[in-house]
């Protein structure tokens, strides 16, 4: 899949032992970032009673996340919102830079998806032993739960923790990579069906259609998987943020 | 579409030359000339460490400029926003309660105006009465006066009159008497003759 290929754009000399080039990978996570940057820059930039329509789009994805924090950690979310809106905005943004012909899509990197779900899991493990101490593991033991199956529950919640990580590096992934492929394998069928004639030309039509309801549905899932990361991001710190509540 | 599973393929994407597969660039269509290079690029492991690297990096470096510059900016921007309506809402409060007690006091003070005008028409009709009535008496004791003396007058005449009869008729039984007897009789027998005449 050409599409999802590395290239190197600029070389860098190896540090101990791995190879840390800027790739076309890491150039758009740049550009993602540098975009987000950008965009909040002149959506602020007026910091009008009455807002534009940039500095409303603005508003909207912050109060969209500030709302999620407040609603699924509670009070203590202020403290959480800047983490997760730039999971949301940086991820956001890679997903929708990705949709553009051409552009390149981190977030349909293995490593990168991988790289953020360790993240997320990292700082919940962080703020569960910086708020509870030891009692972060109380996370494993549910109350309530009779003795004799305790030891079963407990395993089952430290393989669904430790699960955590992986479907959220493989929920993103997979909806960008599949999204794209969708679109490539359509894309396929355009050129081939178009070559075979006028019914073929009907053909092509018919799925150049398709291609642009998924394109329309892919700018959605763009969105909606980056929303779901935030979502999901909140879960996972609610649970050690207001460990004692379980 | 991975044919070959990248991770069973150790040769395939080795380490330190990650840069040597993506070498065909004629690709048409979704076939199988995109698979020339072992299955997904995801999965060639060689490119993971400078992914990760840069993406904690450019995440922090995100993470520091949204918190510490544009968040608090666009929040301190919904917070004010906030604050001027619920400020604006109060300020409209306010005034609305004053144009009220303005209003209540301006009907009161309209009340009031419209008690004193109707005092003051009463009073000015009162005193409009009181002195016509002064100037009428005045006028009929004046015309009462007048009459009164008009009558004394026409009184005074009268006797003025009636004295003068009375020495009309002295002086003339004077003069009968003389001319009769030849012998003029003293005033007081004519008075007296008379007196006893008139009553």
């Amino acid at each position: 899949m050409k599409q999802f290929e590395i290239k190197q754009v600029l070389e860098l000399p190896a540090v101990a032992g791995f190879d840390l080039s800027i790739t076309n990978s890491a150039l758009w996570m740049i550009i993602s970032a540098a975009t987000v940057t950008l965009f909040f820059a002149a959506a602020s930039a007026k910091a009008a009673v009455v807002p534009g329509r940039l500095q409303s789009v603005g508003e909207m994805l912050y109060e969209l996340i500030h709302n999620l924090t407040d609603s699924i950690i509670g009070h203590e979310g202020k403290k959480y919102f800047p983490f997760v809106f730039t999971l949301f905005a940086f991820i956001l943004c890679m997903n929708m830079l990705g949709l553009i012909p051409y552009f390149f899509t981190s977030t349909s990197q293995l490593a990168v998806t991988a790289t953020l779900g360790l993240l997320v899991i990292s700082v919940v493990i962080g703020v569960g032993f910086a708020r509870n101490g030891l009692g972060f593991f109380k996370l494993f033991v549910p109350s309530g739960v009779p003795i004799f199956v305790l030891p079963l529950v407990v395993v089952i919640e430290v393989i669904s923790f430790l699960v955590r990580p992986v479907t959220l590096a493989l929920r993103l992934f997979g909806n960008m990579v599949g999204g794209h492929v969708v679109l490539k394998v359509f894309g396929g069928f355009v050129v081939s069906l178009g070559a075979l004639g006028v019914m073929g030309v009907a053909g092509a039509l018919v799925t150049l259609t398709g291609i642009v309801a998924i394109t329309a549905l892919e700018f959605m899932v763009a969105f909606l998987q980056a929303f779901v990361f935030a979502v999901l991001a909140c879960v996972y710190l609610n649970d050690v943020v207001n460990l004692h509540s379980h | 579409m991975a044919q070959t599973t990248p991770e069973l393929d150790p040769g395939a994407a080795p380490v330190d030359t990650p840069y040597g597969t993506p070498s065909q660039d004629t690709y048409a269509t979704t076939t199988e000339a995109d698979q020339g290079s072992s299955g997904l690029p995801q999965f060639e492991f060689g490119y993971w460490p400078g992914q990760i690297f840069w993406l904690l990096i450019v995440f922090v470096i995100l993470y520091v400029i949204l918190s510490k510059l544009f968040l608090p900016r666009v929040g301190g921007v919904i917070e004010a926003r906030a604050a001027k309506i619920e400020g604006d809402l109060a300020d409209a409060r306010t005034a609305r309660d004053e144009a009220e007690r303005q209003s209540s006091e301006a009907a009161a003070e309209l009340a009031q105006a419209r008690a004193r005008a109707q005092k003051t028409a009463a009073d000015a009709k009162a005193a409009a009465k009181a002195e016509a009535e002064t100037r009428n008496a005045a006028e009929e004791a004046k015309l009462h006066e007048r009459l009164a003396a008009a009558e004394a007058s026409i009184q005074a005449g009268r006797e003025q009159a009636m004295a003068n009869v009375r020495n009309l008729a002295a002086e003339t039984a004077e003069a009968i008497v003389e001319k009769l007897s030849g012998k003029a009789p003293t005033r007081a027998e004519v008075d007296s003759a008379l007196s006893r005449n008139a009553a």
